[in-house]
Order: C-alpha cells, then sequence, then structure tokens
C-alpha cells in the first residue's frame, strides 16, 4: 500500500471518528459553560439516542426519521429531567450534580435493558450511505464521509446558533451573567433547561450515528462518558473551540494509535491528557483548573 | 471509644449465632465497608470526590490473588501486603489526579480508573484478562495454622482488618494531619495561604486512602476466590461513592453502614427482580436530593431535634 493513499484514508476514518466525539464533547462542554454543571449521564444520553435510532429505523424502515426524531426525543428526556430534578439543586456544589446524574446513569442504563433487551442491536445503514468510493484507489465506506461531513455541518449551525440567534445570544449572556439575564426579563430557568435538553440532544444525534457503525449495546455509555472527558479535559472545559480541538486530536490518537500501536493505544490518549494537563492544567482553551 | 468496643464485641460473637449464609453474607459487608471507609478519607474529608476508586479495590485484590497462586506467603501477610502495593499505585494516581481540582478531578479519577481497567484486560499474565485469576487459595499460615481458611476464621480475620483500619483512619482525620485536610475541605486557598503544601497532603489521603482501599480487595479476593475486571470496573466506583453517599460522608462509621444497607437491599431486592440497579439509582438521587448528610447525618439531625 502507498503511503500517501494510506495517509488520506487513515485521516478521513480519524476526521469521521472525531465528528462522533464532537457530538459528545461540545453537548457536554455547553452544558458545563452555562450551567456549571458536569454531565456523567451524557454517556447514557448517547446509548439512548442509539436505541431509539434503532427502533425508528425499526418501526420506519428509514435512518432520516431516526436522525431527526432521536435528538428530539432524549433531548427532550433531558430537558424533562432538568426540569424535575437538577433544577433543585442549584446552589449546590457541582458534584451534586456530578451525583445526580451519576444515578441517573444507573436508572438509564437498567431502563434500556428492560426496553430493548441485552442484545447488541445492529441499525441498518441507509442504502444510499452503505455503499464505498475509491479515493486514491483505496476503498473507503461512504458513511464516514457523510459522518465527518455532518460533524463539520453541525459545528457550523452550533457556533451560528450561538452567534447569530436571539436563544444563541441568551445562552452566551446567561454563561456570563445569568443574574443580570434574569433581572433584564428572560427566564433563566427555561434557557438552562433548553441548554440542557440540546446539550443532550446533541449526545443522542452522536448515538444515531454511530449505532450502524458500532450497533447499539449496553457497553456504550461508560465508553462514551470516558472519551467525553477526556476530550473535555483537553479543550479545556466549557470552550467551544476546545471540544473541537480536543475531539479531533483524540480521534487522530485512536486511529493511527491503534493502526500502528494496537495495545498501546489508550495509554496514548492518556498520555496527551496527561502532558497537557502538566503544561495546562485548566485545559487547552479553558480559563481555569 | 466504648460503643467501638461494644461494637467489636458484638461482631465477634455474631457467629456463634449466625447461619453460615448469613456469616458469608456479614463477611462481604465488612469487605464492602472497609472499602467504603476508605474512600470516606478521600470524599469525606478533602472533599476530593473520586469516581474511580474501584482502582484501588481491583489493585488490592489482584495483587493478593497473585501473591497467593504463585508465592507462599501466608494469607494474613499477602492481605497488608497487597493494600501497601496499593497505596504506592495510589500515590502515583494522586499526583496525576491532584493536577487538577473538583470536577476535573473526579473525571480524572475515573479516567485513570478505566486506564487501570483497560490494562487488566490485555495484561493476560498478571490478571488473566477477561477469565480473571481462578482459584485464589486461602494459603494457611503464619506457622502451619490453617485457621484463616476456614469460615469463622476469615471473617475473624476481615473483622480485625476493619477494625485496625478504622482506629486508624479516626487516629488519622482526628490528628493535625486531619485538621489541614478539613481545611483543604472548607477552603484550600486558606489553607494554600497558611502555609500548607495542600496537593502534598491530598496525595497523601489518597495514599492512606488507597492502602486501606486495597486491603479491602485484598481480602475479597480470597474470600470470593477469583479476582477480575469487574473489580476495576466503573460500576463499582459508583456503588461504592452510593453506600459513601448514603451513609453519610465525612464520619467514617457512616459509609460502613452504608455498604451494610446497601448489600441488604441488594440482596433482598435480587430475589423479586433483576433489576435492582434501577432502584438504587433512585434510591441514591433521592439522597442526593433530599439528604446530602446520609442516614447517619439523618440519624443525627433527628436525635439534636429531639434534645433542643
Amino acid at each position: 500500500m502507498d503511503v500517501l493513499p494510506f495517509l488520506v484514508t487513515q485521516c478521513l476514518n480519524a476526521l469521521s471518528q472525531a465528528a462522533l466525539l464532537f457530538f459528545l464533547g461540545c453537548g457536554l462542554t455547553l452544558i458545563f459553560g452555562i450551567m456549571r454543571i458536569v454531565n456523567f449521564a451524557h454517556g447514557a444520553f448517547f446509548m439512548l439516542g442509539a436505541y431509539v435510532g434503532w427502533s425508528a429505523v425499526h418501526w420506519t424502515g428509514n435512518f432520516w426519521v431516526a436522525l431527526v426524531a432521536a435528538p428530539i426525543l432524549v433531548g427532550g428526556f433531558g430537558a424533562a429531567f432538568e426540569l424535575g430534578i437538577l433544577r433543585r439543586l442549584y446552589g449546590r456544589d457541582g458534584h451534586a450534580f456530578l451525583m445526580v446524574t451519576f444515578g441517573l446513569t444507573l436508572v438509564m442504563g437498567e431502563a434500556i435493558r428492560l426496553l430493548w433487551g441485552v442484545e447488541a442491536l445492529q441499525v441498518q445503514m441507509p442504502v444510499s450511505l452503505s455503499d464505498i468510493v475509491f479515493i486514491l484507489d483505496e476503498p473507503f465506506p461512504i458513511y464516514r464521509l457523510f459522518l465527518a461531513g455532518s460533524g463539520v455541518v453541525v459545528a457550523i449551525v452550533i457556533w451560528q446558533f450561538l452567534e447569530r440567534t436571539r436563544l444563541g445570544l441568551l445562552i452566551r449572556a446567561t454563561s456570563q451573567n445569568a443574574e443580570m439575564v434574569h433581572a433584564l426579563g428572560t427566564d433563566v430557568r427555561l434557557v438552562r433547561s433548553a441548554v440542557f435538553g440540546i446539550g443532550c440532544g446533541l449526545a443522542g444525534i452522536g448515538g444515531v450515528f454511530a449505532a450502524p457503525m458500532v450497533t447499539a449495546s449496553l457497553g456504550m455509555a461508560p465508553n462514551a462518558v470516558i472519551d467525553t472527558f477526556v476530550i473535555v479535559i483537553i479543550g479545556g472545559m466549557g470552550s467551544f473551540l476546545g471540544s473541537m480541538i480536543g475531539a479531533l486530536l483524540v480521534a487522530f490518537v485512536q486511529v493511527f494509535g491503534s493502526y500502528f500501536f494496537p495495545d498501546f493505544a489508550m495509554a496514548f490518549m492518556y498520555l496527551i491528557m496527561l502532558t497537557i494537563l502538566v503544561v495546562r492544567p485548566g485545559g487547552l482553551l479553558g480559563k481555569e483548573a | 471509644m466504648r460503643m467501638t468496643l461494644a461494637v467489636a464485641v458484638l461482631l465477634a460473637l455474631l457467629p456463634l449465632g449466625l447461619p453460615p449464609y448469613a456469616m458469608t453474607l456479614l463477611t462481604e459487608a465488612l469487605i464492602m465497608g472497609l472499602f467504603a471507609m476508605s474512600l470516606d478519607l478521600m470524599v469525606g474529608y478533602a472533599r476530593l470526590i473520586s469516581f474511580g476508586h474501584a482502582a484501588a479495590y481491583g489493585l488490592g485484590a489482584y495483587t493478593c490473588g497473585n501473591i497467593l497462586l504463585h508465592t507462599d506467603i501466608p494469607l494474613p501477610l499477602a492481605v497488608p501486603m497487597a493494600g501497601v502495593f496499593s497505596g504506592f499505585i495510589g500515590i502515583g494516581i494522586a499526583w496525576v489526579c491532584t493536577q487538577a481540582t473538583g470536577v476535573s478531578f473526579s473525571m480524572l479519577t475515573l479516567a485513570l480508573a478505566q486506564l487501570l481497567y483497560a490494562v487488566a484486560f490485555k495484561w493476560t499474565s498478571v490478571t488473566g484478562a477477561s477469565d480473571g485469576l481462578a482459584g485464589i487459595p486461602r494459603r494457611p499460615g503464619p506457622f502451619g495454622t490453617t485457621y484463616f481458611s476456614t469460615k469463622i476464621g476469615f471473617y475473624y480475620l476481615t473483622m480485625a482488618c476493619l477494625f485496625g483500619s478504622f482506629l486508624f483512619a479516626r487516629a488519622l482525620v482526628r490528628s493535625p494531619f486531619g485538621a489541614v485536610l478539613r481545611g483543604i475541605r472548607e477552603n484550600e486557598a486558606k489553607t494554600l495561604s497558611l502555609g500548607y503544601n495542600t496537593r502534598l497532603y491530598k496525595i497523601a489521603v489518597v495514599a492512606a486512602s488507597y492502602i486501606l482501599g486495597g486491603l479491602a480487595g485484598a481480602l475479597y479476593a480470597p474470600f470470593a476466590g477469583f479476582a477480575n475486571t469487574e473489580l476495576l470496573f466503573w460500576l463499582l466506583s459508583g456503588q461504592v461513592l452510593i453506600m459513601v453517599i448514603v451513609g453519610g460522608t465525612g464520619t467514617l462509621v457512616g459509609p460502613i453502614l452504608g455498604a451494610a444497607f446497601f448489600l441488604l437491599v441488594q440482596q433482598q431486592l435480587s430475589t423479586y427482580t433483576d433489576s435492582w440497579a434501577l432502584f438504587f439509582g433512585v434510591i441514591f438521587i433521592a439522597f442526593v436530593l433530599f439528604a446530602p448528610e446520609g442516614i447517619l447525618g439523618l440519624a443525627r439531625r433527628r436525635r439534636s431535634v429531639r434534645s433542643h
């Protein structure tokens, strides 16, 4: 195999992986940036997205329906959880949220097991994306290209949403001075519910995207939440751009690491995280430790 | 002190009247209690909330398992050796995790514990990979005594470990060292400005916590006769944190009660349903929401209300 085609296809692989990680990381960091909440259940929302996606494909036979339905349902569930439970905890220190969302992880994992069973569920890829293309004479799955492209599109949409829309403005304002926003007549509590819902919805999209490649299974949640934590620790908690950089870095290390040193790919990821922590304790773009 | 002695006497007398299956459950409760108490040193006294305490347990279990399988060292020596080894690794883990503070610390502890979990899956010669270590013996000795390999003897060994650790932990938190820890818990910046190297104190308490947690894991390996990757899994880290919070942080005794409560409820629920994790999640959320001070805190609050 030639070097150039190999590099190109591996880079594309890494980009598609980065897109998945970005869906996870940016949701977590968005929630943290606005609400100072670390959502332990983020991996569970990701998993829920995959299972809801499976059901949607199962019933309608249409992957695109799943791609719309899963984030709405998962996001809605997240917003409801914020309304019902998390809201009671404002004013407590950050660990209370971490613990409550851990409890939620247990509940969701068990509920999903009861509803969908223990078997891993294969989600059918849409026919239009299940082919391969030849890039510099190397075969490459179209689905991964589509995934990488979707990552870019979602990143631009979120960025424009935060910069250009009224809700985006309110979200940014809330992250800087929630009391002032409240005093100016906006119900900050609603903004918070919305942000939590959006963050969880992003994890849900990630789950749907991941499902055709890795199947929907009960082991998804812990792996996802740990990758996500590593990403935001690298990028800096609460930084949107940081989560993008973190996702890219982790994805490239995972893809190239597992190709060249399959036994040490994980260790590389941690080594990078460690180095960054020692040099910049708050992460690459974070403000504080 | 009188209370401790009374409980010790009661626990020492229990084997006389309990059927064997209850003894097994009780031994497991004491092991879990030791594990939960070790985490309380970090959580309750220095506000270092670890989501990766299974690392200590798994390290202890695998170390003890290997010692018992591959050497002639007797059981009562192997257990503390494994605890000390776990403490050494704990220093390294603490050095990494204390680079960050607050919630980031928690996330790092989880990440490192999962790294150990991944290593355990690959390092077949030491951990047996996904099969785990099976047939871990309760090697007799010292001086050829086979007492500790019996059910009751092992129970007393566990009890001795728990009480020894409890007295050690209590002495630790009542010492000037413990006062500095509480200073870190209440206001780290202030403690730092008083001239204490807070990071060093944090690493020390994590090491102590890992020694005791490793001790618990080291007891579990010969108790169950096996050690597998479950003992390093994040679910166990979460469960032990639940025991600490539900029992009452910063009390040492509370987490032991929390562990007993956890095992008892698990035992009862699992006869009715497979989904006990669901109920635990709900119970845990309820405790964090409505009774963050835990069972022991609730009891104390009630008592102080009555006395006013």
